[in-house]
């Protein structure tokens, strides 16, 4: 029997970290599926999906990363996937947009615009914020499967713009596809 | 995985550099509306556009919602009237204007094309016939645009055509004199006139085209304009070279086509109508910020006309031409810039400075298209000279083998420098100066053809 764990791994970014975390798994005989790793104010982040032999444990998998040396600890969190990987590896959603968001940087922009997607219960799939100097930028790719009319959503966020003093664009995603992908999303719809 | 510099980049070229899609044009085939009298025919002409176009306005407006990009202009292109109104005597020819007119406005379009007539080898009596209608048939209706094609690469000129374009656009300017001419505003004359081009006044929906097509016309100048202005701000202009620039208009161009053709293409899917081209088209409005003109003054001329204003131009167009046809499956129509005077307001004031003559703007049309268009000259202009001029331009398109136009508007009661206005996205400009009028009657009397040149030693 084989177990999937799901790993989420921070410490501080170092040359080698990957190395290090990814030869901790292979000790384990683990074998790694999807990852995902990001660089944040000199932190690293990872998350990652690996398939592991059932006797290994996640307490296993943490005193085994507790060996590698680090300026900061390594930090894991572990979780067994009880759901196939295959099921969740879906396509973007047909509806998918992107709302970005410019303003002057304040505490709660981020839950201001988190309320505003819940309350109309619309998932957030991805998510980037940047601060630069004092503006704050923040870009959500949303799921808008779930909305009637686009036209009264622009409605709705050109009212909350307003009231925020935000500067708030609600895009389809098939528009940043076909400006920065070589190959065009409408192939693909008419594929479908 | 989001990358915040690219997002905002794009939602920057369409919000702040106006990135929009500049016009959605229908083309339907009217060749199967002939009928036994002229009634029936126009009655089937209107009922067959009213049926193909139904829901086109409103699926424009529904795509455009969606993706968050405006579609400016929503047209119709139909078969060049003269095929489908074979055998109409003239005033036959008037009642299908204006029943194509009705068509346009039961729509709900601005424009419709394809009043329209190809006899760039011959003229048939049904052609004469046609033509005579032109000044009236755009006269009584609002919505239609007219165009002949008198030459072609392949067969040459048709210079009994050419002449009587000069008097057909004198007696349209005379017939809308009230309105400075407009009437002559709506009619354009062609050399390789495409059956696919999405733009007016020239669009037609050609016979070797299929039933009905969707063709696309992408943004205005301004979106390149603005992007070089930024790279020239952010780069430092001590260290880019012309090579950078034209990169850059490449990769802004190819944002905007792939826009472009997102838009027309998911228009086309809804309405269950086969997609066409993208017309890769810089073509200017009146508005400030959304000109050709600009782009040379940005690219180093301070008024468009000065020696260098043609080698921009042709740096322009090739790399215009470059970036959108690496984006698009299917690139069609006219494709390069176009420089109407009226139409762009920096061409308009170098008109009113003296900076561009006719003779400049003739030069600046053998790199680019569309040829002399939108140029409004003095009203007592005659018709032969009118002619000469069309003959010269029609002559750069035969030789060079690509497209060329003439919308030349005699402006009645006005001279040199005097402002006309015809509002809108028609535009306004001092009227230009006319060299040498009066002495080319000789040879516009000539008649026949000029024969189609050699397609070989192109030196």
């Amino acid at each position: 029997m084989k177990k999937q764990l799901v790993i989420s791994v921070m410490s501080k970014d170092r040359p080698g970290i990957v190395a290090d975390i990814t030869g901790t798994i292979l000790d384990l005989n683990g074998d790694l599926a999807d990852l995902n790793q990001s660089v944040l104010g000199g932190y690293f982040t990872m998350i990652l999906i690996a398939e592991f032999d059932d006797s290994i444990t996640p307490e296993d998998v943490i005193a085994k990363f507790s060996h590698i040396e680090s300026e900061t600890r390594i930090e894991a969190n572990i979780k067994e996937l009880t759901i196939p990987l295959e099921t969740l590896k879906n396509e973007l959603p047909k509806e998918t947009f992107v709302v970005t968001g410019q303003g002057e940087n304040r505490k709660g922009l981020v839950k201001i615009m988190g309320d505003f997607f819940n309350e109309r219960n619309i998932n957030i799939l991805d998510l980037v914020t940047t601060l630069d100097r004092k503006l704050y930028t923040m870009i959500f790719q949303v799921d808008l499967s779930c909305i009637d009319s686009v036209a009264d959503l622009r409605d709705e966020l050109a009212s909350i713009a307003e009231q925020e003093q935000l500067d708030l664009v609600l895009q389809h995603n098939d528009i940043f596809r076909a400006t920065h992908e070589i190959g065009t999303p409408f192939d693909q719809d008419m594929r479908e | 995985m989001l990358r915040s510099d690219q997002i905002m980049a794009t939602v920057e070229m369409i919000q702040k550099e106006n990135l929009d899609v500049r016009t959605v044009t229908m083309g339907i085939n009217l060749l199967d509306c002939r009928r036994d009298s002229v009634k029936d025919t126009c009655d089937k002409v209107e009922k067959k556009i009213a049926e193909k176009a139904s829901m086109f306005v409103e699926t424009c407006n529904k795509v455009s919602m969606k993706y968050g990009v405006p579609v400016v202009n929503k047209r119709i292109s139909v078969t060049p009237a003269s095929f489908v109104g074979a055998g109409f005597r003239r005033n036959d020819f008037v009642a299908l204007a204006k029943s194509l007119d009705r068509a346009a406005e039961t729509a709900e379009v601005d424009i419709l094309g394809g009043f329209s007539a190809q006899v760039e080898k011959g003229l048939t009596d049904t052609d004469k016939e046609f033509i005579a209608s032109i000044p009236r048939a755009l006269e009584e209706t609002e919505r239609l645009c007219a165009s002949i094609n008198v030459g072609s690469s392949q067969k040459g000129i048709n210079m009994d055509a050419v002449a009587m374009m000069g008097k057909t656009i004198k007696e349209l300017s005379e017939r809308t004199a009230d309105n400075g001419g407009f009437g002559a505003a709506k009619f354009v004359v062609f050399c390789n006139q495409p059956g696919d081009n999405p733009f007016m006044a020239g669009a037609i929906h050609g016979v070797e085209e299929a039933e009905v097509v969707l063709n696309v016309g992408v943004s205005g100048p301004g979106v390149i304009a603005r992007s070089l202005e930024k790279t020239i701000k952010k780069r430092g202009r001590k260290n880019l070279k012309l090579d950078d620039i034209a990169e850059e208009i490449k990769q802004i161009t190819f944002r905007v086509t792939r826009c472009g053709e997102l838009i027309g293409r998911q228009v086309s899917q809804e309405l269950g109508v086969e997609f066409g081209v993208i017309d890769l088209s810089l073509a200017p409005t009146p508005k400030v910020g959304d000109s050709v003109g600009e782009i040379l003054q940005i690219l180093g001329v301070d008024e468009v006309g000065a020696p260098g204003s043609t080698a921009i131009l042709a740096l322009l167009n090739d790399a215009v031409k470059k970036g959108g046809i690496f984006a698009s499956k299917a690139v069609g129509g006219l494709s390069g810039a176009f420089i109407p005077v009226m139409e762009d307001a920096v061409l308009a004031e170098a008109v009113g400075k003296g900076a561009l003559t006719l003779e400049k703007l003739e030069a600046m049309t053998c790199v680019c298209s569309v040829g002399l268009d939108m140029v409004p000259i003095p009203g007592d202009v005659d018709a032969a000279t009118i002619s000469a001029i069309i003959a010269d331009e029609m002559a750069l398109g035969m030789i060079n083998q690509k497209t060329t136009a003439a919308r030349l508007i005699p402006v009645p009661g006005k001279t040199v420098g005097e402002m006309v206005s015809f509002g809108g996205l028609f535009g306004a400009s001092p009227i230009m100066q006319v060299l040498n009028v009066g002495k080319s009657e000789r040879f516009i009397s000539w008649g026949g053809r000029i024969p189609a040149p050699i397609h070989s030693f192109k030196n």
